[in-house]
């Protein structure tokens, strides 16, 4: 009997072998590109008691729903997206029929990829692809101004949030310029590097570096052939052991707050990588989704998950040589068959901590809210929405991960699905050919605590081409209890 | 030398057999886990820690699926404390025996839970 169960491990190691020629299966590679989409509530698979319908549908890449004093529904579409489409971003109303009044239309600098409602005013951040982030107020009647803007968000991630905290302020996130510090080829394939060669990621303090460096060579008309790189610094810029790099706020990687009616800013926390969703839970603790890293670039990491924090002031939370609490110190980061990330700051700011909960690699999990009534349930949990893998861009995986809302039980980490397509497997509708779920970006409880709102960005396949997002596939799903 | 191979075979089938049936488990697809034991809640807890970023819900996402998968609990842990290919081991100080074996009761609730 013994000898079997080496048997049994031997098998297992041989079948260990296979990962590195196994194809990526992500959610958003198909052989049979669709450009419409159908939409059927039945196909949401939800706990027992709980029912979906469509609220809207058509939208152009919808990123976030608010809701004013009266209790209307509005949603923004983001005016960019992944795949360098540019179009105008909007702020619409919409109706009780469905119907979709737009209230203000915004410049191409998307993406918009939050809204909130505030004191009278709706507050949206305002990506920055073009000419840097921004924070906007915007009037009921639908005159935009700018709060905050030439934030550092040129590169792939953008200004997120905001949301307003229990002192008044406006919290809101900055992306990093780059996947783990370092610009490199895959900021040439994302479209930004063409057109701010300059730019790079900032850190909030002063940090001193390894002085490790990358050589990649891409054809940048500014400097083409090989060039060497370091972090925090622009494509072609070598690093020294021991060099420092000048903090500044605002910065790369952070959580800030601001006055509504503008002004300074200040730092909340720092050493995210992107933090998009943020959400003040019941008892008035900011919470933040953070999307992790990536296997592509100048410096691939392999395997790390998403995660959600709770934000502690002034705190340091790991990027770019920590994930979720543990150092890049070893193999445990290295994707198969390239070598492990090193470090890049000689001493780091802070001892992260571990995370509130802990998602899966490549989900991207946005958006959040927390349930506040008994009468819908769950209460005190956060409910996050998981856009859905960008393989194999982002990385190779097995099968689809993400494209539901999950739950998490903030106090032990515990996460559950609550709405997930129905089928033998995890996947986007368009995947699963049915009219469920697509790419769940963000979510939101009615002011009432009744309903839960998620915001689905629509179709976004990621072929050979990179991401192809579907105009007028963007869907509001309301969920009730019955 | 023939009951090596049939044996071999036999898995291998088993294996293979194994990825036809959904790894999906639980709510909202499934009936939700039934967690009484309080070993078992603990090993949940420690799942989500370390295993569910690649196996989410114990289906396949970055690596495999391992809800549809006929280990026994001793080859588990002898998977988590050694690794196996890509996936990285995990010693005493990311999980104490104690969460280990909580981690391996709970595994096997959840790949129990198929209806």
């Amino acid at each position: 009997m013994k000898n079997n169960y080496w048997l049994l491990i031997l098998l297992l190691l041989i079948a260990s072998g296979c990962y590195k020629i196994l194809p990526s299966k992500g959610g958003g590679q198909t052989d049979s590109p669709t450009e419409t989409r159908t939409v059927n509530p039945r196909d949401i698979a939800l706990p027992e008691g709980y029912t979906a319908e469509a609220v809207a549908t058509g939208l152009t890449f919808p990123t976030a729903v608010a809701f004013d004093e009266q209790g209307q529904l509005y949603v923004i579409e983001a005016g960019y997206s992944y795949g360098e489409v540019f179009l105008e971003p909007k702020l619409l109303r919409v109706e009780n029929n469905g119907n979709l009044a737009t209230v203000a239309t915004g410049q191409k600098n998307g993406p918009w990829t939050g809204v909130t409602y505030h004191n009278g005013n709706f507050y949206v951040a305002e990506g920055g692809q073009m000419t840097g982030g921004k924070l906007l107020r915007i009037s009921p009647a639908g005159n935009i101004s700018t709060v905050i803007e030439n934030l550092p968000t040129l590169g792939d991630y953008h200004t997120n949030g905001p949301v307003a905290g229990p002192d008044g302020k406006l919290y809101f996130g900055l992306g990093t310029a780059t996947n783990s510090g370092v610009v490199g080829p895959d900021n040439y394939e994302y479209g930004w590097l063409k057109r701010h060669p300059q730019f790079h990621d900032i850190p909030c303090q002063d940090v001193t570096l390894t002085g490790q460096n990358y050589t990649s060579e891409i054809p940048l008309d500014t400097k083409s052939g090989k060039q060497t790189t370091g972090a925090y610094s622009a494509y072609g810029s070598a690093t020294t052991q021991g060099q420092v790099i000048k903090g500044s706020i605002p910065c790369s990687g952070s959580v800030l707050k601001i006055s509504p009616e503008g002004g300074k800013m200040e730092l909340v926390a720092w050493g995210f990588r992107n933090p998009f969703g943020l959400a003040f839970s019941p008892g008035g603790t900011l919470y933040v989704s953070d999307n992790s890293f990536d296997d592509r670039g100048s410096r691939p990491v392999w395997g790390t998950g998403d995660y959600l924090w709770k934000i502690e002031n002034g705190k340091w939370y790991g990027w770019p040589d920590f994930s979720g609490g543990i150092p890049f110190n070893g193999d445990r980061f290295s994707p198969p068959g390239n070598k492990a990330p090193q470090p890049l700051l000689a001493q780091h700011p802070d001892k992260p901590p571990k995370p509130a909960a802990t998602l899966g690699v490549h989900s991207s999990s946005n958006g959040l809210d927390f349930s506040r009534s008994n009468s819908f349930g769950y209460q005190g949990e956060a409910f996050i929405a998981q856009f859905g893998d960008m393989a194999p861009g982002v990385g190779k995986v097995l099968s689809p991960v993400g494209y539901k809302v999950v739950r998490v039980n903030v106090e032990n980490g515990v996460v559950t699905d609550f709405a997930a397509n129905k089928g033998k497997k995890t996947a986007p509708a368009s995947k699963l050919n049915t009219g469920g779920l697509e790419r769940p970006v963000s979510v939101k409880f009615s002011p009432d605590g009744q309903s839960l709102y998620i915001v689905d960005f629509g179709i976004m396949e990621t072929g050979k081409n990179g991401p192809e997002p579907k105009l007028k596939t963007g869907v509001i799903w309301k969920i009730t209890k019955s | 030398m023939k009951k090596p191979f049939i044996l071999s075979a036999a898995f291998l089938l088993l294996l293979s057999l194994s990825y036809c049936g959904s790894a999906r488990r639980g709510a909202p697809t499934h009936p939700p886990l039934n967690i009484e034991s309080q070993a078992v809640a603990q090993g949940e807890v420690v799942f989500m820690s370390h295993c569910n970023k690649c196996h989410p819900g114990g289906a396949a996402g970055l690596g495999p699926a391992i809800n549809n998968k006929p280990l026994p609990g001793f080859l588990m842990k002898f998977q988590i404390r050694k690794g196996l290919g890509v996936m990285p081991a995990f010693k005493e100080d990311h999980i104490s025996d104690r969460e280990l074996d909580n981690l391996v009761a709970y595994l096997k609730e959840l790949r129990s839970a198929k209806e």
